[in-house]
């Protein structure tokens, strides 16, 4: 190696050394960990793949996933709707530009702890302000926080409200960069607002959402504190909001089995490669199949 | 010399190294080299007291240091790091954990506890004993439980509202039980017990044994943990129990609104919950009575100071804690944190048995008093927490979900040999 460029990779090194120290190490030492029975403070003992011989048997863990899932895909489609519809009415929107703006993105900076407490309230079973307000318009109340499925309602709703407002940034970014020619060209040929939304804004969009799409696949992925806060660490009745990384949380830090903890931490990346080799698939579409789907439509 | 981009580049990378490498060797093993670092958590020692402590001991240089969130956590992470330790610590019920790592701690026998374990609860103090004898934890607080009630609200219902004539209706579960029915019949809509989860815990708190002896084996006989299940199931299968949902910590929205509106009549929970109450239901104030638990004495919850093997001072270090948790601040503690003595001779200090308004001037300490010194030794395994919050889990399936309680109970025996196989307990 040329000393010329000492200097150089010095200057870089600050971020290798502390993603080795705080990054790399972490990893391999929960994969040697994984191995292990500890409970923190006393002698590690190795038991080999016996945690893992219990994970896959482990029928809390894939309910946990199943969780992770089912309110995944309740809350980011939904999600992506709201964000779209409140992207389009910023783009078009005259007035109050920035205050609006500023508005919707409010909730994805707001402390996620004070954010479960107020919601915590807010679904109470009796005193809740959305019983309350199902009660004006004669809906019975609903439980919020015992019922197995409305959990996850409630879950899915907590995450909605704190990611519409940062998909529709994006999304509304993504507008003001089309081109202005394709909508003249599609208003000339005589299509209606319908036709232009469908045909011509959202395939230029596609783009922007697989980005929104594969970011709340990230966070959904990673569904925590919206479930510890409201629920606790044990997830509910019947563990109907234990997600993935509550259950990783709960058995390492709760019941101080950190070896066990490890070892549905790399469950848990299982999981997450699958997904993104899944994400990838559907983003990298085989230009075979593309050219299928282009006869098809021709 | 100019500045140019290189040496710049040159010298910020050298700091960064210097930076790096000093920090790698010199993280001190406790955390105020030269100090004596106490670590305790909110409403978990007397500020007042720690800083009058500071003042009486100026050799020892005492530093407080307030560990918000998890003070368990950070302890098993300094303990694996043996850096930045706490030279006294606080440590919850869940002290068998630290059993196993009896080598990290100082012996509090070796400093002369022995001379000062007649002044507490015996029961209390040996559970800070491990089974060796090795005395790692000073009492400091406890939880004797009792029936919190509605006097008012009993006298509407026709019943008797004097705490003695209630604890003596009441003697056993099932007493209550009946009672609890005949309000529900006068006071619809109404309860006297909070959840399935309050009848299994504080009626398993009340037996001898838990769920494993103070070797850490499965007991064989589980019959009280049955006992403690079947009077739950059988409170929610009778409509007894409220059921309020959220917060695990069973202080939920509903649950305070409860408190204030008057629908919770009456439960049973340890002492340190007086302090939620008055503060969460003020305007209830003078309507609460409290007297014996049905089913008999029983405690949950309590915490310990240690001193840690690597304070530079250990004689030093027990005078401290020796004189913070001495019973006349234990009983100036109970005064203004409500922190329950661990020490009978603070029970019969003035300031512990004043009238309490928010009681209907009511001594309560008189209650509890009684309670505590009836409570059994029990041993409190580092499994405990995990398994009662796996049968808890299952009964608020059955109370919430409507699962059927026989399948629950199965599931709540499989989860528990699980647990205990994959921790080396069950083989």
């Amino acid at each position: 190696m040329n000393r010329r460029y000492l200097p150089q990779y010095l200057a870089i090194a600050p971020f290798f050394v502390l993603f080795a120290v705080f990054g790399v190490y972490p990893v391999l030492y929960s994969l040697w960990l994984s191995l292990q029975r500890w409970n923190g403070v006393s002698e590690m003992k190795f038991v080999g793949l016996e945690n893992f011989r219990f994970l896959l048997t482990d029928t809390a863990f894939w309910n946990s996933i199943g969780n992770t899932l089912i309110i995944w895909v309740m809350s980011t489609i939904p999600m992506l709707i709201l964000s779209m519809l409140v992207a389009l009415g910023l783009n078009s929107a005259v007035r109050y530009k920035g205050a609006l703006r500023i508005a919707y993105f409010l909730p994805n900076v707001t402390s996620i702890v004070a954010m479960s407490l107020v919601f915590g309230s807010f679904f109470s079973n009796e005193f809740g302000v959305l019983n309350w307000f199902l009660g004006l318009v004669g809906v019975d109340p609903v439980q919020w926080l015992s019922d197995p499925w409305a959990i996850r309602v409630a879950i899915s709703l907590m995450i909605i409200w704190r990611w519409t407002g940062y998909n529709a940034i994006i999304l509304l970014a993504g507008l003001q960069a089309l081109p202005n020619d394709v909508f003249e060209a599609a208003k000339l040929d005589g299509a209606g607002p319908a036709q232009t939304f469908f045909r011509v804004t959202l395939p230029l969009l596609r783009p922007v959402l697989l980005f929104s799409v594969v970011m709340s696949a990230i966070g959904g992925l990673q569904i925590f504190t919206e479930s510890q806060i409201l629920l606790g660490n044990r997830g509910g009745p019947e563990g109907a909001g234990m997600t993935m990384v509550l259950y990783f949380y709960n058995t390492a830090f709760a019941d101080n089995d950190f070896g066990y903890g490890a070892a549905i931490a790399w469950g848990i990346f299982v999981v997450v490669v699958l997904f993104s080799i899944l994400n990838w698939r559907l983003v990298q579409r085989p230009p075979k199949l593309r050219s299928q789907l282009k006869g098809a439509g021709e | 010399m100019t500045l140019t981009r290189r040496r710049f580049l040159t010298g910020t990378a050298a700091v960064a190294a210097t930076a790096l490498g000093a920090g790698a060797c010199s993280s001190p093993t406790t955390a105020n080299p030269g100090r004596i670092t106490l670590w305790y958590g909110t409403n978990s020692v007397s500020e007042k007291l720690l800083a009058e402590a500071v003042e009486r001991f100026p050799a020892q240089k005492l530093t407080p240091s307030k560990v918000s969130g998890e003070l368990n956590q950070r302890l098993l992470a300094a303990l694996s790091g043996e850096a930045y330790l706490p030279d006294i610590t606080l440590i919850g019920d869940g002290i068998s954990t630290y059993f196993s790592a009896t080598d990290r701690f100082a012996d509090l026998n070796a400093l002369g506890a022995r001379q000062d374990e007649p002044r507490y609860l015996p029961w209390k103090w040996q559970a800070g004993r491990s089974p060796d004898g090795f005395q790692l934890g000073f009492p400091i607080d406890i939880g004797p439980a009792a029936l919190y009630y509605r006097a008012d609200l009993f006298g509407e219902a026709g019943l008797p509202t004097d705490p003695r004539a209630v604890s003596s209706a009441l003697s056993t579960w099932d007493d209550y039980f009946e009672f609890a029915e005949r309000v529900k019949d006068k006071l619809p809509g109404r309860y006297l017990i909070t959840d399935t989860k309050m009848v299994f815990t504080y009626s398993l708190a009340q037996e001898k044994q838990k769920y494993l002896d103070r070797q850490n084996r499965y007991l064989a006989d589980q019959s009280q943990v049955r006992r403690a299940w079947d009077r739950a199931v059988k409170a929610f299968q009778m409509g007894l129990t409220a059921g309020y949902a959220g917060s695990a910590s069973g202080e939920g929205v509903d649950r305070l609104a409860a408190w204030n509106n008057g629908k919770e009549v009456s439960f049973v929970n340890a002492s340190w919950i007086t302090g939620s109450l008055k503060q969460s239901a003020p305007g209830t104030s003078g309507k609460w009575r409290v007297c014996g638990a049905p089913g008999g004495s029983g405690n949950q919850g309590g915490s310990f100071l240690a001193i840690t093997k690597y304070c530079p001072d250990p004689q030093g270090a027990y005078e401290i804690v020796k004189w913070l948790l001495s019973p006349e601040n234990q009983a100036a503690a109970y005064q203004e944190l409500g922190l329950f003595p661990s020490s009978p001779a603070a029970f019969d200090d003035p300031r512990a048995l004043a009238p309490e308004e928010f009681f209907g001037g009511q001594v309560t300490m008189e209650v509890f008093a009684e309670i505590a010194s009836g409570v059994q030794a029990v041993y409190f395994s580092p499994y405990d927490i995990s398994i009662s919050d796996t049968y808890t889990d299952e009964l608020t399936n059955v109370e919430s979900a409507g699962k059927d309680p026989d399948q629950a109970w199965e599931d709540a025996q499989t989860a528990v040999e699980r647990l205990l196989r994959r921790q080396g307990v069950l083989a």
